[in-house]
């Protein structure tokens, strides 16, 4: 799981292109929109792709989109739970 | 076109140093790739590092020089903004075109998406100052800036407060190598300080984004005045010459869009003709041929009038000037097809 929020930390800096921003910079638990790393509604658009890019996961639903894209834990715990057993 | 209007204020992003510091001791910039590029300033003083992050090249120059026209000219509410592009962002454009074609039109980033349009520049200014008034961008070719322009005027006579007017293009290798295949570059590497010497098919490429505020009255700070335009398609060399008699009186100095290129020389060398003893000078070896160069015409005449001074070390071959130079006429084209004549005088 460690090595999971670590890799998507660095996925979404390089997508993203937060220049001054680094890895470790990004608390698990902080709000990606808004507070935090201040991303926006495009942002989220972009983080669905790196979803389907990177992992192969499609989120259909907007509204699951809003409750998975809340911070890189639970973006993890999504990423996770679509894995094969 | 009989309006009159007025630059109050003017920036340009070139591949000379026409954005920071002083243009008359500025180096001239020189090439042997036939390629010029832009020398690109420090954004962060103009743009917020959240919105920086995700523009292009091509967005950053022509957002920063918009702010820095907006600046120089002193006016607080902008109005309408309208821009001419040929390409627009072509560094989007081909990053969007790439992914459909890799990820099988099927993931695509929207950021490329969404910038690769024409206007995304208006829309950038229009979010960063607020603007709410009309805007629009012009994507005409050889003719886009001058689009825009007489947009502008037709807008400043229908009582329009002021325009934020310009122009933006870049250059990519991609399009640079899809444009030396259909002849726009010379087939061999030329310096760019013998362009005019060099007689043979095809330019030197180039870029570049160049903002104008535009009123329709004079104020103590206005740049110059622009008092004739004059576009032409297509024309035959006698429409042209036709066209430059129409501008002939008392002008103190032409500016040409002279490229290079033996094609289209003959169009040139009508205004040896008809303006015999006038001094002339060429301005594409310092900002290189491409669809809205003669923006850069434009921003060069207006800096001249206003300064009453030449960045003589830009010009080698500059010849004795009259000691005021009251009014100048631009004339450009495009690849022979796309003619623009535009008088600029003294305020």
């Amino acid at each position: 799981m460690e090595d999971l929020k670590s890799k998507l930390k660095a996925q979404i800096i390089e997508a993203l292109n937060l220049q001054d921003t680094k890895p470790e910079d990004i608390d698990d638990n902080a709000p990606l929109f808004g507070e935090g790393l201040g991303l926006d509604s495009i942002d989220s658009l972009e983080l669905m792709v790196l979803l389907e890019r990177q992992y192969h996961i499609k989120v259909e639903d907007p509204r699951e989109g809003r409750k998975i894209l809340q911070s890189v834990q639970s973006m993890a715990d999504f990423i996770q739970s679509k894995q094969p057993a | 076109m009989k309006v009159k209007c007025y630059i109050q204020g003017m920036a340009a992003i070139s591949p000379q140093a026409t954005f920071e510091g002083d243009v008359f001791s500025a180096p001239l910039v020189h090439t042997d790739s036939n390629l010029l590029t832009c020398m690109e300033p420090d954004y962060k003083p103009f743009i917020p590092a959240n919105s920086l992050r995700r523009m292009t090249r091509l967005l950053k120059m022509g957002l920063t020089t918009a702010l820095q026209s907006i600046r120089d000219s002193g006016v607080e509410a902008i109005g309408p903004i309208v821009t001419g592009t040929g390409k627009g962002s072509l560094q989007d454009t081909e990053k969007f075109i790439r992914e459909i074609e890799q990820y099988k039109e099927t993931a695509l980033n929207p950021t490329p998406f969404i910038q690769s349009t024409y206007n995304s520049v208006n829309g950038l200014i229009a979010l960063q100052v607020k603007g709410t008034a009309y805007n629009n961008t012009f994507v005409h070719r050889g003719f886009s800036f001058e689009n825009a322009l007489l947009d502008s005027m037709m807008l400043l006579a229908e009582g329009a407060p002021n325009t934020l007017t310009g122009a933006l293009e870049e250059m990519t290798a991609e399009h640079f190598y899809i444009k030396s295949r259909i002849g726009f570059w010379k087939s061999t590497p030329t310096d760019s300080r013998q362009l005019y010497v060099q007689q043979s098919p095809g330019s030197i490429a180039g870029e570049g984004a160049t903002f104008f505020v535009l009123t329709g009255t004079p104020t103590a700070h206005s740049k110059a005045a622009l008092t004739g335009f004059k576009m032409l398609y297509k024309p035959t060399e006698a429409k042209v010459a036709a066209g430059l008699a129409e501008f002939k009186e008392n002008v103190d100095l032409v500016l040409t869009g002279r490229n290079g290129d033996s094609r289209y020389e003959h169009f040139y060398r009508q205004v040896d003709t008809l303006f015999p003893g006038v001094p002339q000078l060429p301005f594409k070896h310092l900002c290189g041929e491409h669809d809205t160069a003669g923006a850069f015409g434009m921003w060069l005449a207006a800096q001249i009038l206003h300064t009453q001074q030449v960045p003589a070390q830009w010009f080698p071959m500059l010849e004795a000037l009259p000691a005021n130079i009251n009014r100048i006429l631009l004339y450009n084209h495009f690849y022979g097809e796309q003619h623009t004549m535009i008088v600029l005088e003294r305020v």
